[in-house]
């Protein structure tokens, strides 16, 4: 039997409140009862039934995951309009001022729900996604990102995390190798909260003109819609709405996930960029979630205009699609773009020569409908304002009570032994054995990748910095921030330390920092708890951003990380970027020279809730440490004083493991020593090494220069030692409390790798 | 006036290390174009109005057969009698990473009987794995252009990024010739200049073989990536020494020295 390959009518007129639900469930709609009711209600004012494909544009257009309906009252509070000032423009990524003529467009989102049913697919396409959020903006992608999240257990029904987490990082591997955008920062965490809830969070940083610079709007009549790239399948169907609910078992899904084809992405992002650069673009946009019907609404709604669509003009993989499957596919590597007719030749000619496909679809009209037609026949006719404006909710919500306890730690006896267990944990040790599978040096503009040191023993950087015009000396520093296991105690301390991590890497680099985008992850927000737990964390990015005067550009929030009774804490991941003056000033971790002064800029704390030492203790609660932004600002803006004006050797951040972890990690590049004495610290020995403050670095000041960096740094920077030949040594005093030779850390914190 | 030096880099979907190596002859005083395949292939550009030919690095067709033999095919069909001629005026021509592969399969090197068979394959690293990393280099420099100005025996550093980078040659008699004549350019070393196993030998390449030259020394064929450290400030280990030029910079000045002496 066929399948007629029309659209059929759908019966809401007339229907109570429980058998709209039925309609909506039966067509993997997604929409609650009072969403069904509303579009009841639109209809009867239109005296009709809707048709399949209007049913279906406003499901993908309500889903959570295209109108951020649970979240955007809070967004709007806490993260959108800080420093505005800063902002040069915002769309499908975010843009910062680099220098006079550019601008740095960059946003990270996730790509979660498609990786933990399919790890290599998902992951490829949420590389092939981001870059074509930064596209749009008419920018050129220098730099991938991604954050990754690995459970450590297996759950029944899904695939080992073994399995997921080899099939992710194959997954980024394949696509953005093969695309040629060098893949130069991120981070692996693993833990078993994200069994089997994977998150993959991926990154993007691109420079486009500010001149240059495209906006997805079209507010007057006769613009052409230009479909181009990949073709329209029926892979990709539905996959917001299943991005918009718990998960169940991954396999009835599998449709729902995309096939990416990083080989018809790299002369896409030419072509498209060579249109830009001679002007013949009007607005621009990417097939994203939603696919067709997200974009085409949103542009039309942005300007203020209707427009039409013949659905047989777009090209397909397979003939016998349907009209809504067409308009809602989410296939990969496909660009809406809007051309004036004058151009519409020359941006077809620019796309043949990069042998990319692209059709003329439809184009602009007066008024505020958008019209959809499949062979002369009529089958959408909807106000686009009704499509594009959810109902927004203010979901409940409840916070926790939570008692902090503060466990004191047994003094522990053997400090070498736990430098060790800290090196060589899964969370802290070397990620070469994926990072090394990721093509890095590509484009030619990598200056600081994600390692750096002696070739052959390079230890971890901080931030990666690009330099996007080879005629410039300037440079783009990029680095995240997150930590799940602090905003699974304190999500408001979790947001501020995501805050606190991005700005510190971004410094350690010598770069000024310049903007955020958060990417949010979290459970079902109709768990008022989870609720209450999401608006922690913005508050928590809100009061640190708020501080720094750093806007958010962009950014997206991933709900539903949940599966049966397993969930994940509700956290952020913080890409940042940030600008360098002069690349030739930029720095790295390793020590650079024998018998220089180690400054601690910091100060450590008592508060261990998260921390790895209480971690490995098996301790939970606690206080989580704090990140006060107004210390942050004074202490990083001096570093960058001192780092200018070359008084800095190496610099690297405290994070995971403490101080002892964080000078441990600058011989590694190195080959040299270095000897502390942790007597001025004040602090019991195992807080002074081990504990996770907030705001601080390890420094190593050049000779002759210690005056000067003292001067920049003020009561925020206090000697504790000296680099040395080989070991490291640390003393409390006379008494000595550690000691271990260079070759031990470096094996240690390349424990799994070989 | 410097006479106008005119480069072609040869492109088709995959290949994604032309910008790169686009900018490193751009910064090298010649003229550079991305040229491509199709354009050759239907007749408006002609491969033998340019000086210096580049075969980049990247994914040709997506690499999804063996790498680098797509891109071979296509020019084997319609364009190798204008590719041979062009070598054998003894002009340069070079290819790295994706682009030496296309070199082997296009039989350019090592050619050791001048009749352009199939003498070698580059395959899948042993480590069964993507390696993006730097290596250390020895310079074995005999009479290959793109070499001049490096010292014999001296070591360098330059970034890789491959999954199929293992020089392998059809048999020992081939490895015996290119070794005894010297066309073995470019070794992988450890950081004592020994020749190593891995990680220095990212890819376990037959007697640590990193680049091949041709006999007559125009046609360079390396896995490592010197258009991405043109400059200094693109090297993995840069903030550990004093300013320099990039060590990828020699291979391009030398080109195109080359060039303007020679032609």
């Amino acid at each position: 039997m066929t399948e007629p390959k029309a659209s059929t009518e759908i019966p809401v007129l007339n229907k109570t409140r429980d058998e709209l639900l039925e309609i909506s469930k039966s067509l993997h709609l997604g929409l609650s009862s009072d969403e069904m009711l509303m579009i009841k209600s639109y209809f009867e004012n239109e005296k009709r039934n809707p048709t399949d494909v209007e049913v279906q544009a406003i499901a993908q257009a309500w889903s959570e995951h295209c109108s951020y309906k649970s979240s955007k009252i809070h967004l709007k509070k806490y993260i959108f309009g800080i420093a505005k000032e800063k902002v040069v423009a915002q769309g499908d990524a975010g843009l910062v001022s680099l220098d006079d003529d550019t601008a740095i467009a960059f946003k990270m989102e996730s790509h979660n729900h498609p990786s933990a049913i399919e790890p290599y697919g998902g992951a490829a396409t949420g590389v092939g996604g981001i870059l074509r959020d930064i596209l749009s903006m008419g920018a050129q992608p220098i730099a991938v990102t991604d954050a990754l999240y690995f459970g450590t257990k297996t759950v029944k029904g899904f695939p080992s995390p073994k399995f997921i987490e080899d099939g992710v990082i194959a997954g980024i591997r394949d696509y953005g190798n093969r695309v040629g955008i060098p893949t130069v920062s991120g981070g692996i965490v693993y833990s078993e909260h994200f069994s089997p809830n994977v998150l993959v969070n991926v990154g993007c940083v691109g420079t486009v003109n500010k001149k240059k610079v495209m906006s997805s709007a079209i507010s007057e009549p006769g613009i052409i819609l230009i479909i181009a790239g990949g073709k329209t399948g029926r892979d990709g169907i539905h996959g917001v709405n299943m991005a918009s609910a718990v998960m169940g078992s991954g396999e009835d899904d599998i449709t729902t996930v995309q096939l990416g084809s990083p080989i018809t992405k790299e002369p896409l992002i030419h072509a498209v960029l060579e249109a830009n650069e001679k002007g013949l673009l009007y607005a621009l946009k990417d097939l994203g979630g939603g696919g067709l019907s997200s974009v085409v609404g949103e542009m039309l709604e942005a300007g203020g205009i209707g427009g039409r669509v013949d659905l047989e003009k777009v090209p397909l993989k397979e003939k016998s699609m349907r009209p809504w499957e067409i308009w809602i596919s989410e296939s990969q590597e496909r660009m809406l773009l809007a051309v004036r007719k004058e151009n519409v030749n020359s941006v077809t000619e620019i796309m043949d020569n990069w042998d990319i496909t692209s059709s003329v679809i439809g184009e602009s009209v007066e008024g505020k409908r958008l019209q959809i037609f499949y062979e002369g026949l009529e089958v959408l006719n909807l106000v686009t304002e009704f499509m594009t404006s959810p109902k927004l909710y203010d979901r409940p919500r409840s916070v926790a009570e939570r008692r902090v306890v503060q466990w004191l730690p047994k003094y522990p006896t053997d400090f070498k032994k736990l430098l060790v267990s800290s090196l060589s944990d899964k969370n802290v040790r070397t990620k070469e054995f994926a990072v090394r599978q990721y093509d890095h040096t590509v484009r030619g503009s990598t200056v600081i990748g994600p390692f750096t040191g002696i070739v052959g023993r390079e230890g971890p950087s901080d931030a990666s910095v690009i330099r996007p015009d080879w005629n410039k000396s300037s440079g783009v520093a990029i680095a995240h921030g997150s930590n799940p296991f602090y905003s699974e105690v304190d999500p408001y301390l979790g947001g501020m330390a995501a805050i606190d991590e991005t700005v510190r890497n971004l410094i350690s680099a010598g770069a000024e920092p310049l903007g955020f985008s958060d990417c949010l992850n979290s459970g079902n927000p109709e768990n008022p708890e989870i609720m209450g737990e999401f608006v922690s964390m913005t508050k928590g990015l809100h009061d640190s951003a708020f501080s720094l005067n750093i806007p958010f550009v962009s950014g997206n929030v991933s709900f539903y990380n949940e599966t049966g009774n397993r969930r994940i804490p509700t956290f952020p991941t913080v890409l940042g970027v940030g600008k360098v003056e002069d690349i030739s000033s930029s720095i790295t971790p390793d020590f650079k020279g024998i018998g220089n002064a180690l400054f601690l800029v910091g100060v450590p704390t008592t508060d261990l809730g998260g921390s790895l030492y209480y971690r490995h203790l098996k301790l939970e609660g606690g206080r989580v440490p704090y990140s006060d932004p107004r210390v942050l600002k004074r202490r990083g803006w001096n570093l960058l004083k001192a780092i200018k004006s070359g008084e800095v050797a190496s610099i690297h951040d405290i994070s995971d493991g403490g101080l002892a972890t964080t000078v441990s990690e600058m011989t590694i590049g190195s080959k040299i020593g270095a000897s502390l004495d942790v007597s001025p610290l004040g602090l019991r020995t195992d807080f002074a090494l081990f504990s996770e403050p907030q705001s601080s670095w390890v420094v190593e000041v050049r000779k002759g220069k210690e005056k000067q960096f003292t001067d920049h740094l003020g009561d925020d920077s206090v000697v504790i030692g000296y680099t040395q030949e080989s070991e490291l040594i640390v003393r409390r005093g006379e008494e000595r409390v550690l000691l271990i030779d260079l070759q031990s850390i470096l094996r240690n914190w390349k424990r799994g790798y070989s | 006036m410097n006479r106008d030096v005119k480069v072609a880099i040869l492109t088709m979907e995959g290949t994604n290390n032309e910008e790169e190596a686009y900018l490193s002859f751009k910064h090298s005083d010649s003229s550079p174009e991305i040229v491509h395949l199709k354009k050759l292939e239907n007749g408006t550009k002609k491969l033998g109005s340019y000086d210096i030919i580049f075969f980049p690095g990247g994914f040709s067709a997506g690499d999804y057969v063996r790498a680098g033999a797509v891109m071979a095919a296509r020019i084997r069909s319609r364009l190798m009698k204008d590719l041979e001629k062009f070598v054998e005026t003894g002009k340069p021509v070079m290819g790295s990473c994706n682009g030496f592969q296309v070199l082997v399969e296009l039989a350019l090197i090592p050619n050791l009987t001048k009749e352009y068979e199939l003498e070698a394959a580059l395959a899948p690293n042993m480590s069964n794995r993507f390696e993006a990393r730097t290596v250390y280099l020895r310079v074995n420099r005999g009479n290959c252009l793109f070499l001049r100005g490096f010292r014999d025996g001296e070591i360098i550093k330059l970034p890789i990024a491959h999954s199929e980078g293992r020089f392998t040659p059809r048999d020992g008699n081939v490895l015996r010739k290119i070794i005894k004549n010297g066309m073995n350019v470019l070794s992988y070393v450890d950081d004592k200049g020994r020749l190593s196993g891995y990680p220095w030998n990212p890819n376990g390449s037959e007697h640590n073989i990193a680049g091949i030259c041709n006999r007559e020394g125009n046609v360079l064929g390396i896995m490592p990536h010197p258009e991405r450290v043109f400059y200094n400030v693109t090297e993995s280990d840069w903030t550990r020494h004093e300013w320099r030029p990039g060590m990828g910079y020699p291979f391009f000045m030398n080109a195109v020295q080359f060039l303007r002496e020679k032609f």
